[in-house]
């Protein structure tokens, strides 16, 4: 390797570095911040070096129902993504399969539904609910969400399914396999890393949202993601007790978005195509 | 893909129907559903909220509803408050998108050769992403906060920010919220522009370089053209994105400073909607964002299929 090429390699990889760490430390602060004393985090001028304690962690449980939390963003994020894939893959194989010139137009209308802001759906969605008696319910911030994350499932399992060959499914059919057994027993399997990179996405997209629930659940339905608003200022405008819960409501998607990072970055950069 | 079936043993009658018939009711049983779900949970508060947008109409004094016809929007275009919300969105969005394209783009070339180092790095960008937009504001707030925040104090200190901080002062407010965004979602952008570097045939790129081409060239001439869906992708997605804008506002500025310096449209249809209960201004809000955002998704897919023509002759 010339000199000039080793060089470049090194700016590039510095680069990268300096990219990182732009990226990370915000993060890194987040997560150190839940082991400050209330006292040192308002120390002037502010200053990195602090004393650890867990006292934070007491807050949020004394403060908050934890275990209430978490099951209310598990709650919505389970019934959202199981919701989402049961509607959004079969609906995805069918457009696919379907040799209907029609079907890319329907593909498109449910992209189409993705791209709706979603305050145009939640204010009378919102007056619907109050009406029936349903504001502060799980169900009602599943229906809802599930309208975007199955949309979302259709067009990538469109995607996928499209993708895969169908002499499989008609080698099948010719041997008197049932439609059902075609599409559940051969395609089926054949898109398992579709159908997780959809369920991981839809679990990400729906444990993250923060507009539907905090406006469709109440205080006994909230999930972790509305409780991080009311942990940055209502206690004492401590940061350290916004950086404690940070570890129930972002560290979970984070550790999962690592560790199964091929599938996300495949939902997400083919989302679309 | 029905003739292809045809051709095979299974035609046989059953039930009265063909082997076609039985396989376009059933993809038609499987499709359904969905079809049906999104008529009724998207579609059908879409038209409700159209009708609520002809109204006088506030859920604090709901028996007092008044039918009246396209007063919303002639109040929303002929309000300077409203009319700034419209233009700080467009900003937003132009701005927050350019940057995060050029950034993401950058990012994506340094990211391309296929090493540990760097698939180590691409896995650590989905940091960013992953995190809840909310947190994301939340975070940024306190860290630029001008009294006690960790580079707000010095930003404050040093002159580089206005007495009250970033998000303090209506010249830089604007600034701060793109500056969230651009954390957050350049390595979006940089992931999927990636992918689409990674699917470029490499005996292209060598022949170009054996034949004497420079990196610029290369860069321009077979990177770019050959790139266009992943490029379009990206642009389409953070626009979509960016338009539709409200945690980060939520979680800072809720709007402010000044005469909403940052209220842009996916905000100020909330506020007023679901926290002054003005439903019939607030749809008006959320409609116009409905045409805006149809305009926009009908000029992406004009440059899409020119594209298209243009790369299949």
């Amino acid at each position: 390797m010339s000199a000039a090429r080793r060089t470049g390699k090194i700016v590039e990889r510095a680069l990268v570095l300096l990219a990182l760490a732009v990226f990370l430390a915000p993060i890194a602060w987040l997560y150190t911040t839940a082991f400050k004393p209330g006292r040192e985090i308002f120390s002037f001028p502010p200053s990195l070096a602090f004393t650890p304690t867990w006292d934070n962690f007491a807050t949020i449980f004394d403060y908050f129902d934890m275990p209430q939390l978490v099951f209310s963003s598990l709650a919505i994020a389970g019934g959202t993504t199981l919701l989402s894939l049961a509607i959004g893959v079969p609906a995805g194989y069918a457009l696919a399969r379907s040799g209907w010139r029609g079907a890319v137009w329907i593909a498109y209308f449910f992209l189409a539904v993705r791209m709706v802001p979603p305050v145009a759906t939640l204010i009378p969605f919102y007056i619907l609910m109050r009406d029936w008696g349903l504001l502060g319910t799980y169900g009602a911030v599943i229906v809802l969400d599930t309208t975007l994350n199955a949309s979302f499932v259709v067009w990538m399992m469109f995607s996928f399914f499209r993708a895969l060959p169908q002499e499989m499914e008609h080698a099948a059919l010719a041997d008197g396999c049932t439609q059902f057994g075609a599409f559940w027993r051969v395609a089926l399997p054949l898109v398992t890393p579709g159908i997780v990179a959809s369920a991981l996405l839809c679990m990400m997209f729906s444990w993250n949202n923060f507009l539907y629930p905090a406006f469709l659940t109440n205080i006994d339905t909230k999930p972790l993601s509305v409780a991080l608003l009311s942990s940055f200022g209502t206690i004492d405008i401590t940061w350290g007790t916004m950086g404690a819960l940070s570890y129930f409501a972002t560290l979970p998607v984070i550790i999962i978005a690592i560790v199964l990072n091929r599938f996300i970055v495949q939902g997400l950069t083919r989302g679309m195509h | 893909m029905t003739v292809a079936v045809g051709a095979t043993p299974v035609t046989a009658r059953h039930g009265g129907m063909s082997f076609v018939e039985r396989r376009r009711l059933f993809l038609a049983m499987l499709g359904a559903p969905a079809l049906l779900y999104v008529c009724a949970v998207a579609l059908w508060p879409i038209a409700q909220g159209v009708w609520i947008s002809l109204h006088d109409y506030s859920l604090l004094r709901p028996d007092r509803r008044e039918f009246v016809g396209l007063g919303n929007y002639v109040a929303l275009l002929s309000d300077d408050y409203a009319r700034r919300a419209i233009v700080n969105t467009l900003v937003f969005t132009v701005s927050a998108v350019t940057i995060e394209f050029v950034l993401g783009f950058g990012l994506a070339l340094l990211l391309w050769r296929d090493s540990l180092f760097n698939r180590v790095a691409t896995a650590l960008m989905l940091v960013p992403i992953a995190l809840t937009p909310l947190a994301v504001g939340l975070v940024f707030r306190a860290l630029l906060a001008a009294d006690f925040g960790l580079v707000g104090y010095y930003a404050r200190v040093w002159g580089i920010s206005g007495p009250r901080g970033f998000f303090g002062d209506p010249g830089t407010a604007m600034g701060a919220i793109i500056f969230i965004d651009v954390w957050q979602w350049t390595p979006l952008v940089a992931l999927i522009l990636l992918a689409g570097l990674r699917a470029l045939p490499t005996d292209v790129l060598e022949a170009a370089r054996a034949d004497g081409a420079t990196a610029m060239q290369r860069f321009r001439i077979i990177v770019v053209p050959m790139m266009l869906p992943s490029i379009l992708l990206a642009l389409v997605l953070r626009t979509m994105e960016a338009f539709k804008l409200f945690d980060s506002v939520f979680a800072t500025t809720r709007g402010g400073p000044g005469d909403g310096a940052t209220n842009v449209l996916g905000f100020y249809a909330v506020k007023e909607g679901l926290e002054f209960f003005n439903v019939g201004f607030a749809s008006a809000i959320s409609n116009l964002m409905l045409v805006l955002v149809g305009v926009l998704a009908m000029a992406f897919i004009l440059v899409i299929r020119r594209a298209d023509k243009k790369a299949n002759g």
